[in-house]
């Protein structure tokens, strides 16, 4: 059978060639999409390494360019922070602190290795703020940072790109090539996950160095229950504690909400044009299969006549929408492969394996789902009739 | 071999209701070659529809080969039709997007045979009508006569006890009709076939054992 639909097929190869093409380009999009879609699905799988539930930000502006005042200040903030019972552990940070705008990254080389990584300079007690776990190793402490070595503390993804199998914690290495002469770097800690840019970021590379007296942004984990009026109190006395300061608090949860929007909506708008493009194709397929049925009436009659079930009938229909649509699959799989072989956009194979998967079967169903009516009406047709229609 | 009771076969529209064939009576034995004619519009083709389980009567009962087929399930029928009936028609109704040999083997694709078996019987179907020459041609490369004589290798492929020809020599010219007709009392004498053919030509009817008459849907003789 499958040979005799193969051989109708080729014969029709031009009229059915526009639906092989219908079906090789919405394999494309739908391939896209799912890839998209298993990407950041995978992405967010992944634990995030940090709690961002009761935890504020709190960017301070002293409005001072003297370093020294800028440190009186911040002791002074520190000293308040720890009066109220609401705040449980608070850490100075850089400006890109979890889920702001900002970036800073460096490169560092070990042994002829090099990797770039995001660096964030924070406190001791940025992971008990975070609530983040520690690996391999500890966190840096005071202790640690009048050392020989700038203490600092990795992720596992960094700590793969420069030491590969080799254990990380106790490792001396430099920055890059823009860095030489400064302080070497020891690592005395390493953490699996810190996902600070979205829920649906990938693993990277982020070094943890201890705070610089310039850093004003500031990490806060509040008592559970916390809301805007005990934020309103404590930014309403630390403004207190200088005139020209300006303080703003914001909800990491909600921080974290807007960056993960930044990556859902663009997947949203690409959902939206791709159900848009499908839905066309599927009508456009449905309009076809339907001319196409219309014009094989005396073909079903003389089938039905020969002995055809009325189910034989709507499994040819299926059946030749099916091998058709599996045509436009292979065309548009020889495409797809190409991307994890090329490694176009530095993404795990499995990713666009899984796109095609789900691609393919997305096809499959949307072509039965066009095929089944159509074929459900051929096979219903009165042989009787349709053998004597002109 | 064919058994029909009392067949009626009404059309109905919610105006309108249009007697095609009224208490017909009619009984073939296995091995005959009977004609049916009658005016255009007078049941012969919805006759024939119902012989070959294409069309349900409206009452009466339908027997063939000795088998009760008034509520039979369409899978039941189905096969039913592809064991014991072949049929030609007025058009050939061949699929144009098969070659001749494909087109011949389509009962049997309906059946239980390998695909060796298939072109093995087909071949054989053709050569019978003398067309063993013309398997990888398609119907548009063919005449008429070609036409039809592929549509009997068609009926004749599975071997079926009865074959049903809506007006064979219909869209032919006399001699290739009568080619045609030659085939069919070949058929019917070398292989002792049932045959029931519907035509307008009274000197075709003359050539089958029994002549059956149709006036506004009623048998006359």
């Amino acid at each position: 059978m499958i040979k005799h639909l193969f051989k109708i097929i080729w014969k029709r190869r031009k009229s059915n060639s526009l639906m092989m093409t219908e079906i090789f380009f919405s394999f494309l999009i739908l391939f896209a999409v799912c890839s998209l879609g298993v990407y950041n699905f995978q992405n967010y799988l992944t634990p995030a390494g940090l709690e961002t539930n009761n935890v504020w930000v709190a960017f301070i502006n002293f409005n001072t360019s003297s370093d020294t005042a800028k440190m009186e200040y911040k002791e002074l903030v520190s000293q308040q922070l720890k009066r109220y019972r609401e705040v449980e552990s608070f850490s100075y940070t850089s400006a890109n602190a979890p889920f702001t705008f900002s970036t800073m990254s460096n490169s560092f080389a070990y042994n002829k290795k090099k990797a770039s990584s995001d660096v964030i300079t924070v406190e001791p007690d940025f992971p008990k703020a975070m609530s983040m776990n520690i690996t391999q190793g500890r966190w840096f402490t005071k202790a640690d940072i009048a050392g020989n070595f700038v203490p600092v503390v990795i992720t596992k993804h960094l700590a793969k790109e420069l030491f590969e199998t080799e254990d990380a914690v106790g490792k001396v290495f430099g920055g890059g090539e823009e860095s030489a002469g400064s302080k070497k770097m020891k690592v005395v800690g390493m953490v699996d996950y810190y996902k600070h840019k979205s829920d649906f970021q990938e693993l990277d590379n982020t070094l943890f160095r201890p705070s610089e007296k310039w850093d004003d942004t500031m990490v806060l984990k509040v008592r559970a229950g916390s809301g805007a009026e005990e934020e309103a109190k404590i930014v309403r006395e630390l403004a207190r504690l200088g005139k020209d300061w300006t303080i703003e608090i914001q909800q990491m949860d909600e921080m974290k909400s807007n960056r993960n929007n930044l990556v859902l909506v663009p997947v949203l708008i690409l959902l939206i044009i791709c159900g848009f493009l499908v839905f066309n194709v599927a009508l456009g397929m449905f309009g076809v299969l339907f001319q196409t049925i219309n014009r094989r009436k005396q073909e079903i009659g003389v089938r039905r006549a020969m002995g055809a079930t009325k189910g034989a009938i709507l499994w040819h229909f299926i059946g030749e929408t099916a091998v058709i649509a599996t045509f436009g699959l292979i065309l548009g799989l020889f495409f797809a492969v190409q991307f994890p072989l090329l490694n176009v956009f530095d993404v795990e194979a499995s990713v666009y394996l899984f796109g095609m998967l789900l691609a393919v079967i997305g096809i499959y169903i949307l072509v039965g789902i066009c095929a089944f009516y159509p074929s459900r009406q051929a096979s219903v047709l009165q042989p009787a009739v349709v053998l004597h229609e002109e | 071999m064919i058994q029909l009771k009392n067949i009626e076969k009404v059309y109905r529209t919610t105006t309108i209701e249009t007697v095609a064939l009224n208490k017909v009576n009619l009984s073939v034995e296995k091995g005959e070659f009977v004609s049916i004619m009658g005016p255009s519009g007078c049941g012969k083709s919805t006759l024939l529809n119902i012989i070959g389980l294409l069309d349900e009567p409206s009452k009466g009962q339908v027997e063939i080969d000795g088998k009760q087929t008034n509520g039979l399930s369409d899978a039941q029928l189905a096969s039913f039709r592809n064991q014991t009936l072949g049929f030609i028609f007025q058009s050939f109704h061949l699929i144009n997007d098969l070659p001749v040999l494909d087109n011949v083997e389509l009962p049997l694709l309906y059946r239980n045979v390998s695909s060796a078996e298939r072109r093995r019987l087909a071949s054989e179907a053709l050569e019978k009508v003398g067309l063993s020459n013309r398997m990888k041609h398609y119907p548009n490369q063919l005449s008429g006569g070609q036409k039809q004589r592929v549509a009997i290798a068609r009926a004749i492929v599975g071997q079926p006890e009865i074959i049903l020809a809506d007006e064979p020599t219909g869209n032919l010219d006399s001699n290739m009709g009568n080619e045609i007709m030659d085939i069919l009392l070949t058929l019917n004498q070398r292989d002792n076939a049932t045959i029931v053919m519907v035509t307008h030509d009274e000197n075709m009817a003359k050539r089958t054992h029994r002549l059956i008459r149709l006036f506004d849907g009623s048998q006359v003789s």
